[in-house]
């Protein structure tokens, strides 16, 4: 009977062997980086930390190629075992009925491979008890602790006002990003985009751009802006709305794919002009998401807000640089309160709103 | 009063779900569609108010060819044509009666739509037909915490908004349970006896269908291989319609 299948379908099984060879460059690749990753490990950071103890770990490029080397001989070695992750990834290994996953060999290489790399990340963290409890340090602490819970109230007046530029340059680059990711939302929608080429291509285009200035932090946006239009509110502002466009776009964008075509396909029947359709198939179905994800937005924007400040982008973060800069530490423990009930206040109501809103 | 001629429906995946359907519907009958799932029912229905194009063949509406018209006269033609859905599909979020007055939109401006500026005619005929339903009372309620024979009977009161001549229904008792499914279809009895509208019908049980119906058709694989009255259907029509081994449910 098989044969019989076989005989009958000559492509298909020629594919099935192309796809297992692909599967097995796959997994030999994988097990090439982990070999090579776990000897570079041990020997570049393990190894000298404990028995040359090199506080920082020097590389220089050829260490790299060594333990490429040695990975790829391990690997040669081991592929043909149970012991390679790669194959278990790939699904390489027929199951055993006796033995369980975790019990299999390449599950404790994996395990091997974690406690490989938590060491690594103890040693490269520099984590050292001793000076988390020095006795310097413990005084230090203690000292500006209790600044900290001291906190000086004469420069409330500022402290809020700062707080207000805050909340309001929060507030505006949320609502100017609103109308922007509003008309983009549509143009970033799989469902309303794939009826040709052309507009899969535009798709294609604003979610990449979408996706690339999403990914730049508002930190770096803030030091870019505050270079162009100068340190201050507006330089903070600009970049919350940049970063505000980008996110608000995919999370309406995703919305609208969301909607379901049964109020659109029931307008339409009614006789409705494409107008009408839109106001009474599509708008109610997006129109509370919406207003909930932009709530949501000023919410993150705010605490973004504090955090842009610090790089020079206005509001309280700003005011709180200065103060740590001159080392005032009840000052900063006036503003870290103010920062906190603010954070607090904002999260409590934007999540009452939405939930309102539901 | 509708004349469909040879229809055929090919989807742009290659499904051909028409192959040359031809049907007459007279004024006032209670016409219903069988079929097994697949056998394009759907596609009939959605052809006739134009929600899918036709590929090939022809459907008047009236005496006028309404086979491949656009803009005003196809939204004339929809809203001559109410059309009720398995899933209601009725506007999430809104008021019983603003998605019975929804069915009005093909008589109101499109800015007094969106302003919800409809006529105190329209509110006033929105009222009768939620109470024509059994739904008096339930005006001001959000429409999608209804249950479903009740949602199902706001979607029949939309499409009466539209003054139909014909009320086409697409499975609309197939999410339903079996009591609920007796009470729709007697609303749409009622509609098409005391208000005259003709009633084109899918359906899947076929003990619905000797109680409701006044003329049957049935498609099988995108061809009509069916037409007479509902009590005509027998066993050796049964097993033809819907393969050797089926077994007839019944819906009491």
């Amino acid at each position: 009977m098989t044969t019989l299948v076989q005989d009958a379908l000559p492509g298909e099984n020629k594919g099935a062997g192309y796809k297992k060879l692909k599967k097995t460059v796959r997994a030999f690749g994988i097990d090439l980086f982990i070999w090579s990753y776990m000897i570079l490990a041990s020997w570049k950071i393990i190894y000298e930390k404990i028995f040359i103890g090199d506080r920082y770990a020097t590389f220089t490029w050829n260490q790299p190629l060594i333990a490429l080397g040695l990975g790829a001989l391990v690997t040669l070695v081991l592929f043909f075992t149970r012991v390679s992750i790669g194959k278990a990834v790939s699904g390489l290994y027929e199951s055993r009925p006796e033995r369980t996953v975790l019990s299999e060999p390449y599950t404790i290489l994996g395990y091997v491979l974690l406690i490989v790399t938590f060491v690594s990340g103890i040693f490269i963290s520099q984590v050292s008890i001793t000076e988390f409890l020095s006795a310097s340090g413990l005084h230090g602490a203690r000292r500006i602790f209790t600044a900290l819970f001291n906190p000086n109230f004469a420069i409330i007046e500022q402290a809020l006002f700062a707080a207000i530029e805050t909340i309001y340059m929060a507030f505006i680059a949320t609502m100017l990003a609103l109308p922007m990711a509003f008309v983009i939302a549509f143009f970033a929608a799989r469902n309303l985009m794939n009826g040709s080429k052309l507009t899969m291509a535009i798709y294609s285009i604003v979610r990449f751009f979408l996706n690339v200035s999403r990914s730049i932090e508002p930190l770096v946006w803030a030091i870019i802006f505050s270079v162009w239009v100068g340190i201050g509110p507006f330089a903070g502002m600009l970049a919350l709305w940049l970063h505000s466009v980008s996110s608000l776009s995919k999370l309406y964008s995703e919305q609208i794919e969301n909607i379901s075509n049964g109020p659109i396909e029931a307008m339409t029947a009614t006789g409705a002009h494409p107008i009408q359709v839109i106001w009474f198939g599509v708008v109610p179905q997006i129109v509370l998401p919406y207003l909930s994800f932009t709530i949501y937005r000023w919410d993150i924007n705010v605490r973004m807000a504090t955090v842009i400040g610090l790089v020079g982008g206005g509001g309280i973060g700003t005011m709180l640089m200065q103060y740590q800069g001159l080392a005032k530490w009840n000052e900063v423990g006036l503003l870290v309160i103010i920062i906190a009930a603010i954070v607090w206040i904002m999260d409590y109501l934007s999540s009452k709103i939405r939930e309102a809103i539901k | 009063m509708l004349n469909v001629k040879d229809l055929h429906k090919k989807y742009p995946n290659g499904t051909h779900a028409l192959k040359g359907v031809s049907f007459d519907v007279t004024p006032g009958e209670f016409l219903v569609v069988i079929g097994l799932s697949g056998s394009g029912k759907s596609t009939l229905l959605r052809c006739i108010n134009r929600l899918h194009e036709p590929s090939h063949g022809s459907i008047s509406f009236e005496g006028n060819d309404v086979t491949h018209i656009s803009g005003q006269p196809l939204r004339t033609l929809r809203s001559n044509v109410g059309m009720i859905f398995q899933h209601f599909n009725l506007i999430p979020r809104k008021t019983v009666m603003t998605n019975v007055l929804s069915g009005s939109l093909s008589r109101t401006g499109i800015l007094k739509s969106i302003f919800g500026l409809f006529t105190e005619e329209d509110k006033e005929k929105a009222k009768r037909f939620i109470k024509i339903v059994g739904l008096e009372g339930k005006e001001n309620q959000r429409a999608d915490n209804l249950s479903g024979g009740q949602q199902q009977r706001v979607a029949i009161a939309r499409a009466l908004m539209q003054n139909p001549k014909v009320l086409l229904a697409d499975e609309p008792v197939a999410s339903l349970d079996p009591a609920t499914s007796h009470s729709v279809m007697q609303y749409l009895k009622k509609v098409n006896e005391e208000l005259g509208v003709t009633v084109i019908c899918n359906l899947h049980f076929l003990s619905l269908v000797r109680q409701y119906a006044s003329r049957v058709i049935a498609l099988k694989g995108g061809k009509l291989i069916y037409e007479g009255q509902p009590l005509e259907i027998d066993e050796n029509w049964f097993k033809t319609i819907y393969g050797e081994e089926a077994v007839e449910v019944t819906i009491d």
